[in-house]
């Protein structure tokens, strides 16, 4: 049976994060904790498989302990197994020594087919850690996936480039990121959450890993944050444009020579 | 066997104190609710009257998340130009301590860990369908196919009982046991919220209004309360009024209401940062459903526990009751439930202010829902009011002379002021 | 304050694969009150020449459409797991 690993993030809800206006950095106190969106996405991806051909799906996050909430609600999805990496030394990572502890997991995991992540999070949106995982663990990559499926031995997944979409096929093991909103990703059952409560999330921390200190969390990561700005938000037009206006609409923009009408 | 000895439906303070009850009584409790956090699916007020969710956390008052406690109780007819109130502020409510002002999106989200710290299952995140009857008994939920078993279930999924009606426990809801709540927090620092509610950093402002201004026949309530750092502004809507009027959205009763010149200074410069909707248990008995059967209890609004008669609004303070009193039967029963052993459910209610208020105070709605009370009344104060307070020059009249002129003027009969008012008083 | 400028305060998460009310757009074009319309705190109906219009993304699942319609023709049910409106003070 294939073994498969979702990577996920509990992070603050991006709708719910206020900027302080002194500090002009991120209030995440007041917000909710949610997967990061994409992960769910992935996960989705990752239980097509498993309904296809079987798998078993280890869900791995690093975090505080509090984020074996966001773990246990991927169970609830269908997942088979959480581990939640979690120890002081790991605070303060940046994406380097993040990708490289992710990596340390899935390899001691050991056997792993599929690695699966969330192209981005919503929180720091860097793209780095997929990336970063695959090379460490020296196995191919399929980034920006929007389809992903998979058949003997191999994952084909549709790429969304810039300039159009690119087919791939690779061979497993290999690591697919997979972008926002690519699929609908499952409900939770009430059958799986209660299970996964019994189950429970496996915490596992420096030592389990084998890593040294000096390779994680702050003292592991190269970034130096220099100062944060806060950027203006836009003004919010708040108009509701129903059907019937739809002909003012269009001829707005069109004198405003945003769009043409017409035009062969 | 029952995979749990008690599913719970609904966090919210009827579940959670049950949920809480059962598990200190050593009973294996799932409580599952669809919010995720608990507390982000339900609107309130919100004031919690009383102190009987220490029965089942002592202490509760220094960890859980209270706003303000309500140290001035305004109730007040707002006509078009005028505002006639009773107010009371008192030093003995504040050390009494009696009406706690709280955020339920907190409030909910502590008392649902309450639950968990004592031992529950709390699940969130999940809506259930329906309960799962086998030969007239409730053995268990539905959710999306799957069953999960439990020897009882305690309904308490609020105001819109969805899981009841699916089960064929309850008929749909209609205009006359339920009335639209609408509700508005709009923020203001906390200082200003001090110096324009004249309360301490402490003390807290809540009041309800009758919104005497609203016309073609539309009946509404509103209620305004301070929180730490906003206010919640609201109102309660008549829905068959609604319907009878026909042309006005419920949305912009809510508008009119904040537009109107003694609430709009009250909320100058606060920003709105939640609006929201739900429905209030009007209804009293004649809306309730069957309170109990063979494996399941129902509390809290979807028991239609609430109390309202113009002068104070409650419904927290039943739900946590009803809760406590629904864990207890089925814990004095573990073992031998049946329709019959959990019938003594009523009789605890009964013994209980839950019901004995709703007995007391039946039919409470026919006044306080009435254009006597709504439209009559408020004209009239305010006839006489401005008769005796807008000095033109003119000789002096005895308040009944000015009394019977407001009566008069307003197109009442005296004998019907005297009967309707005695009406009101004996329902009050 | 407009109802859409107040709903636009609200956070959901839209369930795009479920949409918890329908309605039978066949009984909305008979219905002689359309009271949904009035009754519906998030102005979910909405009458677009005469003809009625739901959108479910908006809902704040009040129940109120429900016990509204006296045609038959919304269907409620509450959203599927924690999807919808999410309150924040509630």
């Amino acid at each position: 049976m294939l073994n498969i690993v979702v990577m996920i993030k509990q992070v603050p809800d991006s709708s719910e994060v206020e900027i302080d206006p002194v500090k002009m950095t991120l209030n995440r106190t007041k917000a909710r904790n949610v997967v990061n969106a994409a992960d769910l996405n992935a996960l989705e991806y990752a239980l097509r498989i498993k309904d296809k051909v079987g798998a078993n799906i280890t869900v791995i996050s690093m975090g505080p302990p509090m984020a074996d909430a966001a773990i246990i609600e991927c169970m609830a999805r269908g997942a088979d197994r959480g581990i939640l990496i979690t120890d002081r030394a790991f605070a303060g990572a940046d994406t380097y020594p993040t990708g490289l502890t992710l990596a340390a997991t899935i390899a001691k995991l050991g056997n792993v087919d599929i690695v699966f992540g969330g192209d981005e999070t919503t929180d720091s949106s860097t793209g780095h850690v997929g990336p970063g995982v695959a090379e460490f663990l020296g196995i191919d990559q399929i980034t920006y996936a929007k389809e992903v499926d998979y058949e003997d031995g191999y994952v084909i997944a549709t790429r969304d480039l810039e300039d159009g979409d690119e087919i791939v096929k690779v061979h497993t093991p290999v690591l697919v990121t997979v972008l926002l909103n690519s699929n609908v990703p499952r409900h939770q059952s009430l059958r799986k959450k209660i299970d996964a409560i019994r189950k429970g999330v496996e915490s596992w921390g420096i030592n389990e890993l084998g890593l040294k200190p000096e390779w994680v969390g702050l003292r592991g990561s190269p970034t130096i944050v220099r100062s944060m700005k806060a950027i203006k938000e836009p003004e919010h037009l708040h108009k509701t444009i129903t059907l019937d206006k739809i002909d003012e609409v269009v001829a707005d923009l069109v004198s405003k020579n945003i769009i043409k009408v017409g035009g062969k | 066997m029952s995979e749990f000895d008690v599913i719970v439906i609904g966090a919210g303070p009827a579940g959670s104190s049950a949920a809480i009850k059962l598990a200190q009584g050593g009973m294996n409790v799932l409580l599952v609710e669809r919010g995720d956090p608990p507390g982000t699916k339900n609107v309130s007020g919100a004031v919690l009257w009383g102190d009987e969710l220490s029965k089942v956390v002592p202490d509760w008052e220094r960890s859980a998340p209270i706003e303000r406690y309500v140290t001035r109780k305004e109730v007040a007819f707002l006509t078009e130009k005028s505002k006639i109130a009773i107010s009371y502020s008192s030093q003995d409510l504040m050390e009494r301590k009696s009406g706690k002002i709280i955020v339920r999106g907190k409030f909910d989200q502590w008392l649902a860990r309450k639950a968990k710290d004592a031992g529950a299952m709390l699940v969130t995140g999940i809506t259930i369908d329906k309960l799962v009857i086998d030969g007239g008994k409730v053995i268990g939920v539905m959710q999306d196919g799957d069953v999960i078993t439990s020897d009882a279930v305690i309904v308490a999924e609020g105001a819109n009982p969805r899981v009841l009606i699916n089960s064929g426990l309850r008929p749909k809801l209609s205009d006359h046991d339920v009335a639209l709540g609408i509700k508005e927090t709009i923020k203001l620092p906390e200082n200003v919220i001090n110096e324009r509610f004249n309360v301490d950093s402490k003390g807290g402002y809540a009041s309800e209004f009758v919104l005497g201004f609203l016309d073609d026949g539309i009946l509404s309530g509103g209620f305004l309360y301070t929180n730490r750092d906003t206010v919640s502004l609201g109102i309660v809507a008549s829905l068959d009024r609604l319907r009878a009027n026909g042309m006005t959205h419920s949305y912009d009763i809510m508008g009119k209401f904040e537009e109107h010149p003694f609430i709009k200074n009250l909320i100058k410069d606060g920003i709105p940062d939640e609006y929201a909707a739900h429905l209030v248990p009007e209804g009293g008995l004649a809306s309730m459903p069957k309170l109990y059967g063979n494996g399941y209890l129902v509390t809290g609004d979807a028991a239609m526990f609430t109390f309202s008669n113009g002068m104070v609004l409650q419904g927290i303070n039943y739900a946590i009751t009803s809760g406590i009193l629904a864990a207890e039967t089925i814990l004095e029963n573990k073992g031998k439930i049946s329709e019959e052993t959990l019938s003594n459910y009523v009789n605890k209610l009964r013994n209980s202010y839950v019901l004995s208020d709703l007995y007391t105070f039946n039919g409470i709605q026919n006044v306080t829902w009435s254009d006597f009370t709504q439209k009559t009344m408020p004209k009239i104060l305010d006839s006489v009011m401005m008769s005796m307070f807008d000095e033109r020059g003119m000789p002096k009249k005895h308040l009944m002379q000015v009394l019977s002129a407001a009566v008069k003027s307003n197109g009442m009969k005296y004998t019907e002021l005297i009967s309707s008012g005695y009406r009101m008083m004996r329902k009050m | 304050m407009k109802i859409e400028e107040k709903l636009s305060l609200l956070n959901y998460k839209t369930d795009r694969s479920y949409a918890h009310i329908t309605i039978d757009p066949d009984i909305c074009a008979t219905c002689p009150d359309h009271f949904c319309v009035f009754a519906c705190p998030a102005n979910c109906y909405t009458l677009i020449n005469g003809k009625l219009n739901f959108k479910y993304e908006d809902c704040v699942e009040c129940g109120t459409c429900d016990i509204a319609c006296s045609h038959g023709s919304v269907k409620w049910t509450l959203p599927k797991g924690d999807n919808g409106v999410i309150y924040k003070y509630g």
